[in-house]
């Protein structure tokens, strides 16, 4: 061989050679026995979570569990690692997606563990638990949860002289309007296209997501929610933004968000003050309530020793550390949230799952989203939605 | 006569070296293409034809699933008006962005590839859009183009250019264009110095303006380049995923104004956790870049190699 | 070619300095308009880097107040350092093994002949169609089986030859004429001696865009590193690392700013050093010669 392709031969080699020792180094440290996995909304989540499963660690001597963040697309990864069967043993998994990962296979029916080692599934709200059960059969347990509420922006209410945030669609509209005629706010509502806000309103006029889609309480909702846009006083937050990040840069005087906002507000936008309330009331009280379990692999290789795991993270000790840092709400009785979440708090008895347990839920999301967006610009009727909707529903 | 024995034995040696050496050459040209082929073959190829395979069936996260098989999927995906949607959005978006492109590479390339002065800045700065990984460039441009962003501040607009049904369409054809053109550029600054200098000189002594010689000689010359640029990002536009899934959140709105095959073929697979239709999908929309390709390469690829 | 070699190539006439002149304005003038244009978010990617983050969702260029925080966080709390190593250690043995495979191969679909030559280069133009999503699973249970995930291997041979790099070095190798091969061949040179002692040295423009585009590729590839490398601290590179800054909700942008900025920094190096293999005149002095 010539000496050029020497060379560059034993360049490859030796870049290849440091490449594996380096990685042979590391394997040396990793000691790992389970794996634990979720995504992270913010370094406080990160952080939090590893504070919980160090603790974990220092108080189980024959389990050691190790905490990744899997940013980016959770769920494609998860679904790699789940068709491999090599899925990390507990992890993350949203209501709004349960029903169609068991329905896969994939998740670890948890009732045997539960009866083994007597954990007192009574703790958690029922309803909240309820979104991850499947008939009495029992796939994750919920970490916490969160509804919507009504943000306002104390400094634009203040300048158009409104003394308290609106209670009622009625209040909702005219607070609106008098920000408007003030010069307050161009548009003071910001309102995503989105189902996951909509649906609360749709509760609130006595329609449901789940019995009867399109019934003219639901299309009622969909027009009060939709005239809002179309009338100007309401808008949809641009490509790329959110409502929070509205509420924040000034633009929104009346947002409704969930617990999330706060730890958002105070890093990005911690000089804005703004006051929460509770969700505005239609004919009733209506909410919905968002929540994240914490569930087992079917294909594990170390169920019991994840179970210790799971049962930690959702008892009282883990769920006490949780709740320490105010990122979501308790879900279970025993356990308080952290203070001044009354407002969220007060929605409990209103709130209805998101997403529970239909495992069509996912894809007809992506129907739900495009479809409003084709009401809000008129090349769709209300009604023209609610069967698309209600046939993605059933799966068709 | 020993001349006539000479030549008579002379051809078919000639003829049995010359069968030889094709020999030889086939078998080195086998050898030489065999690691890549052998790479193809088991990343592209073997996973392709698994998609074939599953498409035919009801397949889950775990395997096959009992359901409806044979053509179901084929049948569903071709009569889904989302596909439908979906390729009038790609068809668009590839006629409109692949010239563009190609025009505005060549272009770059053209300015910088002589003497002129802060050539290496001007390098670097058309190639620095290229460079970026598209998911900052692409968050970066949200925020610029927002209705009330520095782009819409300046020039007094207030429309939301990513996020209208109307205007989506041609807000990534130009982001895109913008962040290719320095990679298409650099393919074309490669090619043209395949040109030697003594083609330019000759036209100049002839008298050609700049504007005559470019068409008459180097555009033409350039043709290896131009199908190189028109097949890869051909398909590099049909194959359109990651601004549609950034700047529409994964929905491929609003109201399906970003779906894109390769989109709805993700959206089947990892939210739908239908495989056997996101396969069904693959394979449609391959085969008609592949008709595509062949198309292209009748007409302009097909080149008198040795 | 350019429009000033043959503007320069023309005898100087009375009454052309002022034409010429203009169209060197022009000219200038068009070129630094569009280097503006493509320079912008860079300049404002720097300023963010040094915002505080509260700040850093304003569209103003100057940062008020002025901090860099973001910077010594970069390479304090993050461990940059590590996935800097992790991703040149992948550029260095992808772009090696990618120009020794696409120009042998290329070589070969330009220049030798073999049964089945161009239907096989049909099937691998065919191969650049095939989209990462439909590929994502058999090849992720494909690794996964052999041992091949938690460490680069598996990423290293998924990513060996592209099958666009030996589309390019075909294209090139078809634009050499074919003296040099008969030079070579009259000299008694094999196969692999042509191609290594001539060919490829001929076709260092197409390796040093080659060099660049997959330097490029690979450093900022992100979708297979995540579904790979995820979970695996150790391997990430530097866009993963990047990734897991922008948390759902929360994003730290100045820190994904000035992340950026060392991120880009590598790949203008090495484009910057690899100019020189586009100078007209590099090649053409090998044909004269």
């Amino acid at each position: 061989m010539t000496k050029r392709l020497a060379v560059v031969l034993g360049l490859l080699v030796a870049v290849v050679a440091l490449a594996a020792t380096a990685q042979a180094g590391l394997r040396a440290h990793k000691v790992t026995n389970i794996t634990v996995a979720g995504w992270s909304s913010g370094p406080d989540e990160d952080a939090l979570v590893q504070q919980m499963v160090n603790k974990f660690n220092a108080t189980h001597s024959s389990v050691h569990a190790s905490w990744t963040v899997i940013n980016g697309d959770y769920g494609a990864a998860m679904t790699a690692r789940f068709a491999a069967r090599n899925a990390p043993d507990v992890f993350y998994v949203d209501s709004s997606v349960i029903g169609s990962w068991e329905k896969q296979g994939v998740i670890q029916p948890l009732n045997s563990f539960v009866k083994k080692s007597h954990y007192n599934t009574k703790a958690f709200y029922p309803k909240l638990l309820g979104a991850f059960k499947k008939g009495s059969t029992i796939y994750g347990f919920p970490k916490d949860w969160s509804p919507l509420a009504t943000e306002v922006n104390n400094n634009l209410f203040g300048r158009a002289g409104i003394k308290s945030a609106p209670r009622t669609w009625a209040q909702l509209r005219s607070d609106a309007k008098t920000m408007v005629q003030k010069g307050v706010s161009k548009h003071p509502i910001c309102l995503s296209a989105d189902w996951a806000r909509m649906g609360a309103f749709m509760y609130q006029n006595g329609g449901s997501l789940t019995k009867n889609l399109t019934s003219g309480a639901n299309a009622a909702a969909v027009n009060f929610y939709v005239g809002l846009l179309k009338s100007g006083l309401a808008y949809t937050p641009p490509a790329g933004s959110w409502c929070g990040q509205e509420l924040g840069q000034g633009h929104a005087a009346i947002i409704f968000e969930g617990n999330w906002l706060l730890p958002y507000m105070k890093s990005t936008y911690p000089n804005v003050h703004f006051g929460i309330r509770p969700m505005v009331k239609g004919k009733q009280n209506g909410n919905l309530a968002f929540t994240v379990s914490w569930s087992m692999a079917k294909s594990s290789s170390n169920k019991p020793a994840a179970w210790t795991l799971l049962s930690w993270l959702t008892g009282k000790q883990g769920e006490k550390l949780w709740m320490s840092k105010g990122l979501a709400l308790s879900p279970r009785s025993d356990v308080k949230s952290i203070g001044g979440r009354g407002p969220f708090l007060a929605a409990a008895p209103f709130a209805h799952g998101w997403g529970f347990g239909n495992p069509n839920f996912a894809s007809a999301y992506t129907v739900m989203g495009n479809d409003l967006n084709a009401v809000i610009s008129g090349s769709k009727t209300t009604k023209q939605m609610l069967s698309d909707v209600s046939n993605a529903l059933k799966g068709h | 006569m020993a001349t006539a024995g000479a030549t008579e034995a002379a051809p078919t040696r000639l003829r049995s070296s010359m069968f030889g050496a094709r020999l030889g050459e086939a078998a080195w040209g086998y050898g030489f293409a065999l690691v890549p082929f052998a790479v193809f073959g088991i990343f592209f190829i073997y996973p392709f034809i698994y998609a074939v395979y599953i498409s035919f069936f009801h397949w889950g996260i775990l395997g096959k699933q009992p359901g409806a098989s044979g053509t179901y999927n084929y049948a569903k995906v071709l009569h889904d008006p989302v596909f439908h949607t979906a390729l009038k959005n790609i068809a668009e978006y590839t006629v409109a962005v692949v010239p563009l492109e190609m025009a505005l590479g060549l272009l770059l390339a053209l300015l910088i590839n002589g003497k002129i002065r802060g050539r290496n800045f001007f390098r670097a700065g058309f190639y620095f859009p290229s460079i970026a990984s598209s998911v900052a460039i692409t968050v970066i441009i949200l925020y610029f183009f927002s209705p009330t962003g520095p782009f819409n501040t300046f020039f007094g607009f207030s429309t939301d250019w990513f996020g209208n049904a109307s205007t989506v369409g041609w807000s990534i054809v130009g982001l895109n264009a913008w962040t290719t053109s320095g990679t298409v550029m650099i393919f074309y600054l490669a090619a043209l110095q395949s040109i030697s200098n003594d083609v330019y000189e000759a036209a100049a002594l002839d008298g050609a303006s700049a504007w005559r010689t470019f068409w008459k000689i180097t555009f033409p010359l350039l043709r290896p380049a131009h199908f190189f640029c028109l097949v890869v990002f051909g398909i590099g536009a049909l194959k359109l995923f990651d601004q549609s899934f950034i700047v529409s959140g994964g929905t491929g709105g609003p109201n399906y104004a970003t779906t894109t095959p390769i989109l709805y073929i993700y959206q089947q697979a990892f939210k739908t956790f239908d495989f056997g239709v996101a396969s069904a999908a693959g394979v449609v929309f391959l085969g008609i870049i592949l008709v595509l390709t062949v198309a292209q390469w009748f007409t302009i690829g097909r080149q008198e190699a040795s | 070619m350019t429009l000033q070699t043959v503007a320069a190539a023309e005898p100087a006439i009375p009454g052309r300095p002022r034409s010429q002149i203009v169209r060197r304005v022009l000219f200038y003038g068009l070129v630094i308009g569009l280097a503006l244009v493509f320079f912008i978010p860079f300049v404002y990617t720097i300023s963010t880097s040094f915002k505080t983050i509260p700040d850093s969702v304003n569209v103003t260029l100057i940062p008020h107040p002025w901090t860099t925080e973001a910077w010594h966080q970069m390479w304090t709390q993050y461990d940059f350092k590590l996935f800097f190593k992790n991703s040149f250690i992948l550029c260095a043995v992808i772009v090696t093994c990618n120009i020794f495979l696409a120009g042998l191969g290329g070589y070969a679909f330009a220049r030798l002949k073999f049964p089945g030559r161009d239907l096989l280069f049909l099937v691998v133009l065919a191969t650049i169609m095939v989209p990462d999503q439909l590929r994502l699973i058999p090849i992720y249970v494909m690794l996964t089986h052999w041992h091949l995930i938690g460490n680069f291997y598996g990423y290293i041979l998924i990513n060996l030859v592209t099958a666009t790099n030996l589309f390019f070095m075909r294209q090139y190798f078809l634009t050499i004429p074919k003296d040099f091969e008969e030079a070579a061949k009259l000299d008694g040179a094999g196969q692999f001696k042509t191609f290594w002692r001539v060919m490829l040295p001929l076709a260092l423009p197409a390796i040093g865009a080659l060099t660049i585009l997959q330097f490029q590729g690979t450093w900022n590839d992100f979708f297979w590193p995540l579904i790979l490398f995820q979970g695996q601290p150790h391997l990430y590179t530097v866009q993963l690392g990047l990734a897991n800054l922008r948390f759902t909700f929360t994003t730290l942008w100045p820190q994904i700013a000035a992340g950026s900025i060392i991120a880009i920094v590598p790949i203008l190096v090495i484009f910057l050093a690899l100019q020189r293999f586009f100078v007209s005149g590099a090649v053409t002095a090998g044909v004269k010669g």
